[in-house]
């Protein structure tokens, strides 16, 4: 009985039968979804709310309005902050994106070991961060380091990399710039994805390698990219926390103190909470502005027609 | 001009390779250059005098072996817990009706979007309320949600495509959906098993934030920790800290290059993303 009216079931929907099984696909979601929850979505939220606070260390967070905003706006320190992490994104998501489309492009094709060299795209990316900035702490050197070495091989004068504002936020995002194994297998992923006959058809057309990449690939590629990019934004901006911690501690006069270190020095040296969530929150608020103004290009956007 | 362009098509992707490689290479050279002696101002490819002892005295340093057995007990922990949450996740969002996918897709892509910062200061609440402060339960914490929801979608987008006459028959004999799960999907998801692990190994054992806000009992300190205390300890000395640099990193290439086909070949990158 049971049998038959399952058969019916599985017959009429197509799909798997009974509540009960539906019931226990829910509860292998669960330790995601409620892990999720209590880990990340309830922490956000959290600070969000304590960020219109007046929250240190022991006491009870007391409600304050936009005080913490307005000592922010106040604060140099947060202002230099603030300035050069989106400065950091500006120039360093673009890069990654470019360098990932790049190189996924360049070792798209079957040749012989190409699953090998783009392993080797990808290995910066599983060097631990902290030997990583180590690693370029001494490339930086300015007396032993082998970049200032090449440079005076060049002919060029030598840097102290990490001592000038201008110079030590360069250095970040030239690090930043080989650890894009993320972007560069996604978008491997989304090239496959583009049907060949395409390209083909493209080809017979008379079209030259330049224009079968405005006119194809970049336009089947862009929701990638789009995506890619939001994501980065978020992930290149955590990422600046381990090297300014370890190689500048946010200096030379605050010029690397990325939010993410400005975080943790609002909150965990001066247990400050609210002020911490306040940054927080300011730069969300300024990161959702860039990707609106991003969607905005991009809508505007048309493949060109020549 | 066919023959050039081909050449150069193989020839600029293996100087970017080189150009990729060769701080680490640095960093091997570099660790084995005399601890007592200002490094040489110039390039060198070789050590004249390779001190191979640096190593060891890493371990006399610091209790190194201390670290490493953390930092090993969190990856042990975290890995396992990371495939059984993602994989289940992802079984339970492949198997659910059109709408719940979509649903939890966007869920998914929500928790993306956090950055890592603003969860700090209520994380630390939570673990201190359960107890977890300063344990190493603090860092595996994340393992219990799946560790990223990056690995919960690469299951799903897996288990997807398996058609759906694997399971018909077994659903007329009543399979309850965890042993569907385990017994029928599991066993047809490996290369995406193998990758979340790679990558779960990868993300525990480079954690240094967590550790940074979470841990104070040095006792308790994990490898990136330790290698952050190396620095402190003496900032200029080059060898020994590259020679920490590459203990750090040496077992995950290691197994990156071990394992790379499984998720970057062109069968298993259509197999780990390919939607239908």
């Amino acid at each position: 009985m049971r049998v038959a009216s399952s058969i019916r079931k599985a017959a009429s929907t197509g799909g798997p039968p009974g509540s009960g099984y539906r019931r226990q696909l829910l509860l292998l979601l669960a330790p995601f979804v409620l892990g999720s929850v209590l880990l990340v979505i309830v922490p956000a939220l959290f600070t969000v709310a304590i960020a219109f606070t007046d929250y240190r260390a022991v006491r009870p967070p007391i409600w304050a309005g936009l005080d913490n905003f307005r000592s922010l706006a106040a604060s140099p320190m947060a202002r230099i902050s603030l300035r050069s992490t989106v400065t950091f994104l500006l120039a360093a998501v673009p890069l990654r994106l470019i360098g990932a489309l790049a190189l996924a492009l360049l070792l798209q094709s079957r040749r012989r070991l190409v699953s090998l060299q783009r392993a080797f795209v990808y290995l910066p990316t599983v060097i631990p961060e902290v030997a990583y900035a180590i690693i370029w702490l001494w490339v930086f050197n300015p007396l032993y380091g082998p970049l200032n070495a090449a440079m005076r091989w060049l002919g060029l004068p030598a840097v102290d990399w990490l001592a000038a504002e201008g110079t030590a936020q360069a250095a970040i995002v030239i690090m930043a710039l080989f650890t894009f194994g993320e972007g560069f297998v996604v978008l491997l992923a989304g090239l496959q994805s583009i049907p060949r006959a395409i390209y083909e058809a493209a080809r017979v057309d008379g079209a030259s390698g330049w224009q079968s990449f405005w006119r194809i690939t970049f336009p089947l590629l862009l929701p990638w990219l789009l995506v890619l990019s939001f994501r980065d934004l978020i992930v290149s901006m955590q990422g600046t926390f381990t090297p300014s911690f370890v190689m500048t501690y946010g200096g030379p006069y605050y010029a690397t103190t990325y939010v993410p270190l400005l975080v943790y020095e609002l909150a965990f040296d001066f247990f400050d909470f609210g002020m911490a969530a306040a940054a927080l929150v300011a730069t969300y608020v300024v990161l959702m502005m860039l990707i609106l103004g991003v969607l905005n290009i991009v809508s505007g956007w048309r493949p060109a027609d020549a | 001009m066919r023959r050039v362009r081909a050449g150069f098509a193989w020839l600029l992707p293996l100087a970017l390779t080189l150009l990729f490689l060769l701080p680490l290479f640095w960093a091997g050279v570099n660790s084995l250059g005399a601890v007592d002696a200002p490094p040489p101002r110039t390039v060198v490819w070789w050590p004249a005098d390779p001190r191979w002892d640096n190593y060891a005295m890493l371990f006399e340093l610091l209790p190194v072996g201390r670290y490493l057995r953390n930092s090993l007990l969190v990856v042990a922990g975290a890995v396992p817990l990371t495939v059984l949450t993602a994989s289940a996740a992802g079984f339970g969002m492949a198997q659910l009706d059109e709408p719940a996918y979509r649903r939890l897709l966007l869920f998914s892509v929500a928790v993306l979007m956090v950055p890592g910062a603003s969860v700090w200061i209520a994380r630390f609440q939570i673990l201190r309320w359960l107890g977890l402060l300063d344990t190493l339960w603090a860092l595996i914490a994340p393992a219990f949600a799946a560790s990223s929801p990056l690995f919960v979608l690469l299951y799903t987008w897996n288990f997807r495509r398996i058609p759906a006459e694997l399971f018909e028959a077994a659903w007329l004999e009543g399979i309850s959906a965890r042993a569907a799960w385990w017994r029928l999907a599991m066993p047809l998801a490996r290369p995406t098993t193998v990758a979340v692990v790679v990558l779960t190994v990868v993300l525990y054992w480079s954690d240094f934030v967590s550790p940074v806000l979470y841990l104070y009992d040095p006792g308790r300190y994990t490898l990136p920790v330790g290698l952050q205390v190396l620095k402190q300890l003496d900032p200029t000395a080059w060898p020994l800290l590259m020679a920490g640099a590459v203990l750090m990193t040496l077992p995950v290439i290691a197994l990156f290059i071990l394992l790379h086909r499984f998720f970057l070949s062109d069968h298993s990158l259509a197999a780990l993303f390919e939607r239908n």
